[in-house]
């Protein structure tokens, strides 16, 4: 049913949208890295060949004049997703170029802005493409031969936007969203306390960040404590039999 | 304007990562972990003082602007965007972040912002978030779908860094929306009073109402009516012409110029009221009705004309209506009273004929009098006098033998010595004038009574 996979391409376009947007924003930091370059550029690159995918796609079910009224609408909606997905992108792409322009990778002296994110990105790269490991095999001069090819791609993709808005007979004010207010609550996403749910930064309180810290960190060691005692008074006990015993 | 100032607050930030010469950096200890890259308000302040050869003042402001951009942000007080001298922890802002980006914060980022940490609190959000985020699900709601997967994506994505991460990536989000959406009562950096660009404009929504508004402009701004360039320059042109002769700056003014040669004849001669007026005077009176109005002896020598003609009543309500216009506020309604009954009443002494249209308009106006409430019937007198009694004016006799009749001033006769010539023309330097006026004061006193040297005489 051709609903079901434009469901499945947007939401894969939605997973990598996201993903690009967690690595630009690593950009420029002191998580950036030749590594952060080139999963940026497989990111964008997965991206565009989604994209180019789905309005395909799309655009073919749109056009079909056969369609009853209520298909209609669910094409308009999922035509809606997947502009705003693309606009999301696009504004990404722009600002990774400013961005990367300002940070070069190949100069004598970096200058990343110490933000205190340390870790690498290539989980987020992963989940994007799909795979459980990265390769990286990109030569040294990716951030300067890559921000050209970012020009050219980003004029692609303002194209394609256009053209979009300009070809595809959708009034996106008219598409009704099926999520009520709040829906996002409702979801299957598991929001338990390991999740940064806890790491309340400070709402009415000022200590907050380092008493949620502190909050979770205590459970946790509580909890660790507790089982160790419990595991050693076993020990001691069996010992304890063990002697008697013998 | 903002865009220089960030600019040059992002050089400050790049200079205090350096290596060798920027700022020391310490760690953030929360219970299990640690995070690195923090600095204390002292150390920011010490940095720049340091740095810049500033002082603690300086510093302690420049500091606090980089705090109120977010290119820093407290971690202890997210909502004080203060920078405070003490060892309050601060720390650097991502340039993803930075508000010198040319793409600003969207409507839909915010509403995906609002949902991620909808799900975070599961449902606890401060009231205005609340409201924002209703208002927010009424106006874009066509893209909400978007807003609520993206949200969901946006969340998992991040559980793929480790915890220090996580956490800083949290407080970064939550640094810049608390600038670029800061909670009511907040001042915004971005609201910049009168100098505020246009382009905050673009909030407005753009729905058919919108773009009928523009076409409707646009429509009107065709039907503009326009003059062309050319046509306009050769106004200019005619205009320059004209009144070349009577420029005294570009042909010097008889009998002399006052201010060279200390002769004040030249305004002796053109006072409001004499005896007998300059022909260069009464010729300006025939280039536009305007001219002959505003100087007192054509208004007077017009009004007799108009006496003979026995429609003088034009001109004194014309005049009448100037002195209402130019007039104090709280003569009006009496003055409007008199010209009623002596020029506007039926039978009325000076009776004026206007138009029935205007007549009726004006008489409405009047019941409730202002400064130009009359403004429409002293245009039509106006134009009335100019199309009829003017152009008759110009051809009458009164007018020609005035115009023979007028003076042309002498130009002040040379001495008998070559270099004492009268200064007709303005000099390009007075300097140099003055040094030859003082010349010749020298000779006059040596040479006695010779030559109609009136220097000696105007001094007297």
């Amino acid at each position: 049913m051709g609903k079901e996979e434009c469901k499945t391409m947007l939401d894969a376009l939605n997973k990598v949208t996201a993903c690009y947007r967690h690595l630009v924003i690593a950009l420029g930091s002191t998580s950036d890295s030749q590594n952060l370059r080139e999963e940026l550029k497989k990111t964008r690159k997965k991206a565009q060949e989604l994209a180019v995918a789905n309005r395909t796609k799309l655009t073919s079910l749109l056009k079909d004049k056969s369609i009853s009224k209520e298909d209609r609408a669910e094409y308009e909606r999922l035509w809606v997703l997947f502009s705003s997905s693309m606009e999301l992108l696009e504004v990404d792409m722009k600002r990774s170029l400013e961005i990367g322009q300002e940070f070069p990778i190949k100069v004598p002296t970096r200058h990343f802005i110490q933000t205190g994110m340390t870790g690498s990105t290539n989980a987020v790269a992963a989940r994007a493409m799909s795979v459980q490991n990265m390769k990286y095999e990109a030569d040294s001069n990716i951030d300067t031969a890559d921000l050209r090819d970012l020009q050219t791609e980003i004029t692609q993709v303002t194209q394609m936007v256009e053209e979009m808005e300009m070809k595809v007979q959708v009034a996106p004010w008219a598409v009704v969203a099926k999520q009520e207010a709040g829906a996002e609550l409702k979801s299957n996403m598991s929001v338990g306390n390991s999740s940064v749910g806890v790491i309340s930064i400070c709402e009415e309180e000022p200590k907050d960040d380092e008493s949620g810290g502190a909050r979770e960190g205590r459970s946790a060691s509580i909890g660790a404590v507790v089982v160790f005692f419990v595991i050693v008074g076993v020990a001691l006990v069996l010992g304890y039999l063990v002697i008697n015993m013998s | 304007c903002v865009c220089v100032c960030v600019k040059q607050m992002e050089k400050v930030i790049v200079a205090m990562q350096d290596p060798d010469m920027g700022i020391k950096m310490r760690n953030q200890r929360l219970l299990i972990t640690v995070i690195p890259h923090a600095m204390t308000g002292v150390d920011v302040i010490t940095w720049l003082t340091q740095k810049y050869r500033i002082g603690e003042e300086e510093a302690l402001h420049l500091g606090g602007m980089l705090v109120r951009y977010g290119y820093i942000y407290p971690l202890k007080e997210p909502r004080c965007l203060v920078l405070q001298p003490d060892d309050s922890p601060y720390r650097f802002q991502t340039p993803y972040f930075w508000m010198s980006t040319r793409w600003p914060a969207s409507e839909v980022d915010y509403a995906i912002f609002l949902a991620k940490k909808n799900i975070r609190k599961q449902g606890e959000l401060m009231e205005h978030e609340k409201e924002r985020y209703s208002l927010l699900h009424k106006r874009i709601n066509h893209t909400w779908d978007f807003v609520v997967m993206q949200a969901r994506e946006q969340l998992r994505t991040s559980k793929q860094r480790r915890k220090a991460d996580r956490i800083v990536l949290e407080c970064q989000e939550q640094a810049y929306w608390l600038i670029n959406r800061p909670p009511p009562g907040v001042q915004s950096v971005l609201d910049m009073g009168l100098e505020r660009p246009s382009n905050q404009n673009l909030r407005v929504p753009l729905n058919s109402d919108f773009y009928k508004r523009e076409i409707e402009a646009s429509r009107r701004a065709l039907g503009r009516n326009r003059v062309k360039s050319s046509i306009c320059l050769e106004g200019f042109v005619k205009y320059c012409e004209q009144y070349q002769d009577h420029d005294p700056i570009m042909l010097g003014c008889l009998p002399s110029n006052p201010w060279i040669s200390d002769d004040s004849a030249y305004w002796t001669i053109n006072t409001e009221i004499v005896l007998v007026p300059t022909r260069l005077r009464v010729e300006r009176w025939s280039f536009s009705f305007m001219e002959l109005l505003s100087d007192p002896m054509g208004r007077k020598e017009f009004m007799t004309y108009l006496e003979k003609e026995f429609s003088a009543e034009n001109l004194y309500f014309w005049q009448a209506c100037e002195e209402i216009r130019h007039g104090e506020s709280s003569k009006i309604p009496q003055k409007v009273e008199d010209v009623y009954k002596n020029f506007l009443a039926p039978g009325a002494s000076r009776w004026v004929n206007i138009d029935s249209k205007t007549m009726d308009k004006t008489l409405e106006g009047i019941k409730r009098p202002h400064r130009f409430v009359l403004d429409d019937a002293q245009m039509h007198i106006y134009f009335l006098m100019k199309k009829d009694s003017y152009p008759r004016f110009l051809k009458s006799d009164l007018y020609k033998n005035m115009l023979s009749r007028a003076m042309v001033p002498q130009e002040s006769k040379k001495s008998v010595f070559p270099f004492m010539r009268r200064q007709r023309h303005s000099s390009p330097s007075p300097a140099q004038v003055v040094a030859h006026g003082t010349e010749e004061d020298e000779r006059t006193g040596g040479v006695g009574q010779a030559g109609t040297n009136s220097t000696t005489g105007a001094r007297v």
